[in-house]
């Protein structure tokens, strides 16, 4: 050990009180407005708007709301809505992974973003530079030709 | 109550939950990556990983925070990262890795859950952080 036991102790106590005090400034407002998101259904509204993207993506268009769920609010509510779509009207196989290589990469975009930005990150690069990277990635892979012989997607190109 | 003064206290109802989970993960990384940090097991990983760490412009400890982040979330890298000294491409080179690649326990399982193929879906996360890596660090510091 090259430090006293008190200088551990201090750090340890007063670092991870100052990592949860920075993480709750910007958590508390984060979460406000997500539920504000949730309950007037703004995602739904945005994806309306936002369908014609996934074209673009290579998925059909009721996709858009559980990836637009993930990427904005998170991948437990995007997660969410997928099993809840599935319940209703399944969504193709297709599509279902496609969401996943898109929202693995990039998701709940404000939440990360702020505390990361609050933590030094540049804003814009861990922002729009995932989304941008995100969404490059799932238009390669969208059209890759395994997604067409793959045994799983048959049913969808009979 | 209106919906939208019920929404805002829910909403911070959440937040304060989280935080309880918050300090779950981030008092035992702390507490971890501080003993960690002061250990002579430090300098070995910094010179294991100097040269990996390397390609990414980051010094040998930065696999600290990449580690935390890969078995808790992205707040572990938080934690992790709070206790050294990076410059801010480093940070952002960091976050970009971290959060392309975090939290395999927990979202494999969840992938798992909704029918997914899981442990493909871990290989690419992994392969993905690894180029997003690269990109951040060497064109990164053009918008800095």
């Amino acid at each position: 050990m090259t430090a006293s036991f008190s200088t551990i102790v201090s750090e340890f106590f007063f670092g991870s009180i100052s990592t949860i005090i920075s993480v709750l400034k910007v958590l508390i407002p984060l979460m406000i407005i997500i539920e504000i998101l949730q309950v007037y259904n703004v995602m739904q509204k945005l994806s309306k708007k936002l369908a014609s993207i996934t074209k673009l993506l290579g998925m059909s268009p009721p996709a858009i709301l559980p990836l637009l769920v993930a990427i904005v609010m998170g991948v437990t509510y995007g997660a969410g809505t997928l099993m809840e779509m599935n319940k209703v009207n399944p969504i193709p196989k297709k599509d279902y992974v496609l969401i996943a290589v898109f929202f693995f990469i990039c998701h709940g975009i404000i939440e990360t973003s702020a505390i990361w930005a609050a933590a030094g990150a540049n804003l814009i690069i861990i922002s729009v530079g995932r989304l941008v990277y995100a969404f490059i990635v799932t238009m390669i892979v969208g059209r890759l030709p395994i997604f067409y012989n793959h045994k799983s997607f048959k049913d969808l190109n009979d | 109550m209106s919906l939208l003064a019920n929404t805002i206290k829910d909403g911070f109802i959440k937040a304060l939950k989280t935080t309880a989970t918050l300090m779950k993960v981030v008092l035992p990384v702390y507490a971890i990556v501080v003993l960690l940090k002061y250990s002579p097991v430090m300098p070995l990983l910094e010179q294991l990983f100097q040269s990996s760490m390397g390609i990414y412009n980051l010094p040998g400890e930065a696999v600290v925070p990449l580690i935390a982040g890969v078995f808790t979330d992205e707040y572990g890298t938080i934690a992790a990262t709070r206790q050294f000294d990076f410059d801010s491409l480093q940070i952002t080179t960091i976050a970009m890795i971290c959060l392309v690649f975090h939290s395999i326990p927990v979202e494999y399982a969840l992938s798992r859950k909704i029918g997914l193929p899981a442990g493909k879906l871990v290989l690419y996360r992994l392969i993905m952080a690894i180029i997003i890596g690269l990109i951040t660090a060497w064109i990164g510091g053009l918008f800095l």
